[in-house]
């Protein structure tokens, strides 16, 4: 029992890394209709950004905003210079752009930083603390602390500011938005900005468990997804829970299906996706969108 | 009276096809001007190209300044509240944002106060369903969302368009009386955009019939009543 308890708070603590991910996924779809198979290697790179500045021997809690922020102004810039132009264009090409954006990415940061994987620091111990009879890892508690946080304020900043009001308004209704002096454009970059922010967040937290090298989030992004499809792809909240499902379940599997392993976790992760398009397309807080033809 | 909105020579169309010909009107400081015409006219064109919703030609003014190339924002911004076509309800949010979404833009905190106090004497139903989504609303307490929230932003020039659409005749009325009022009381100037003449010119001071793109008859809104002939062959009553 103790042994399982464990598993379910690890598997939580992986998966605020998903739901940070995943939630950066639903910012971008809800703003544009567009799946960003970028956001994993715009994650990487802020990731990159954060081992560069620690490694020069910058305090990890003033990286770690320092970070978010510069992440925040590259997603913006990216949205400037490389979505912008194509705004209007079909939603394939968008998507073909994406991928293209995290090849570049992926070949940018492997050119700067080299392939070689590097071990990037927690701050957290990996001591173990005893909460009624349940070992926890002082690096689980810290990981679903900081996700937990990040996620509660995208939340207030949603919900409970102005800007957040503006974000959501322009996001599903731009040209009703416009008409109530919404600078919609604005508003599109201001959402890239801070899924990329929010992104950041997974790749920091993930980099101390996987090493960090430039391919690191291409597993995280299958389990981002996999949690975003299973949340229903524009629900935030789904996007936190879909993540902290995955989380639990993969690590589940992971430890209590022999044949799963270690080796076939990501497979769990494909699963998840493939079983909620067959059985609830709409996922747990999505609605179903009926289309005239 | 000087002119708060003039268009000039004004012609917009969607791609190829051109659908306003030269149309020139104005509406007075604190006036209520109606727009009249038939399915296809150009009237929602009208008011779509003084907000740039449309590209146009010819020469829009506000407040003696020119709106070319100046966008739908920054138009909204300068003072012009429009409710446009399908009322403009964001019905992904709940009442209270929408109408939030009318006042966002102002400092002037305290009489925001008061004009939500007024908002919710005019439309009672909206302070009860405040909390709800905007969805949930139906035609008539969408329409009055939609005018509620325009009220909010504290515009110099409303411009409302089909108002009446869809609606049952006592909530037209009633959504009309209070558009008179609104006008009154706080000398917000109003372009209304109506296929329903009869109660257009009621509320109108001054008058515009389109047909096809082009301004075919226009007076004082008493006189066009009163003229059988223009009622006969462009009102249709």
């Amino acid at each position: 029992m103790q042994a399982l308890l464990q598993q379910v708070v690890s598997g939580i603590a992986i998966g605020g890394i998903f739901a940070s991910l995943a939630l950066a996924l639903v910012l971008i779809y809800n703003a544009m209709g567009l799946v960003n198979f970028a956001q994993g290697e715009m994650a990487m790179l802020a990731t990159f950004v954060a081992f560069a500045l620690i490694s020069r021997g910058v305090n990890y809690w003033i990286v770690l905003p320092v970070t978010l922020i510069l992440a925040f102004a590259g997603g913006i810039l990216i949205q400037r210079v490389v979505i912008r132009p194509v705004e209007r264009a079909p939603i394939l090409t968008l998507v073909i752009i994406t991928l293209g954006l995290a090849t570049l990415l992926n070949g940018l940061a492997g050119f700067i930083f080299g392939y070689v994987p590097r071990s990037f620091p927690s701050p957290f111990s990996a001591q173990t603390i005893d909460l009624l009879g349940v070992f926890i890892s002082y690096r689980d508690l810290g990981v679903i602390a900081v996700s937990g946080l990040v996620l509660l304020g995208v939340y207030l900043l949603l919900q409970h500011t102005t800007v957040g009001l503006t974000l959501r308004a322009a996001a599903h209704h731009p040209e009703a938005s416009r008409l109530l002096g919404v600078h919609v454009s604005w508003m599109l970059a201001l959402g890239w900005g801070l899924a990329s922010a929010v992104g950041a967040v997974s790749g920091i937290m993930v980099a101390p468990i996987l090493l960090l090298e430039p391919n690191m989030m291409q597993s995280i992004i299958i389990y981002a997804f996999a949690a975003a499809v299973l949340g229903g792809i524009e629900s935030p909240l789904g996007a936190v829970l879909g993540g902290l499902i995955v989380g639990v379940t993969v690590n589940l599997a992971g430890a209590y299906l022999p044949f799963v392993g270690g080796d076939l976790q990501l497979a769990v992760g494909l699963a998840i996706i493939i079983v909620v398009l067959i059985i609830k397309p709409n996922g747990l807080f999505g609605r179903a969108v009926a289309r005239r033809v | 009276m000087t002119a708060l909105l003039e268009l000039d020579e004004v012609r917009a169309g969607y791609g190829p096809t051109s659908v306003l010909h030269g149309v020139s009107l104005s509406v007075p400081e604190g006036g209520v001007v109606s727009v009249l015409g038939a399915n296809g006219a150009g009237k929602t064109t009208t008011l779509r190209a003084i907000t740039g919703g449309v590209r146009w030609t010819g020469d829009i003014r506000f407040g003696g300044r020119s709106l070319r190339r100046v966008s739908t924002e920054d138009v909204v911004r300068a003072g012009i509240a429009h409710v446009p076509e399908g009322r403009g309800i964001l019905t992904e949010l709940t009442v209270d944002e929408n109408l939030r979404l009318g006042s966002y833009l102002r400092r002037d905190s305290s009489e925001v106060r008061k004009d939500y106090d007024r908002v919710f004497e005019y439309f009672p139903v909206l302070k009860e369903r405040r909390r709800l989504s905007a969805s949930t609303l139906s035609g008539g307490e969408q329409q009055m969302l939609a005018l509620a929230r325009a009220f909010l932003m504290k515009p110099r020039l409303m411009l409302l368009d089909e108002p009446s659409l869809g609606l049952a005749p006592m909530i037209v009325r009633s959504i009309f009386e209070i558009i008179r009022s609104i006008n009154q009381s706080s000398r917000v100037a109003v372009l209304l955009v109506e296929q329903n003449a009869r109660i257009a010119l009621d509320l109108s001071t001054h008058a515009y019939v389109l047909e096809v793109g082009r301004v075919a008859v226009q007076g004082e809104s008493e006189q066009l009543q009163g003229d059988e002939s223009v009622r006969r062959s462009y009102l249709g009553y």
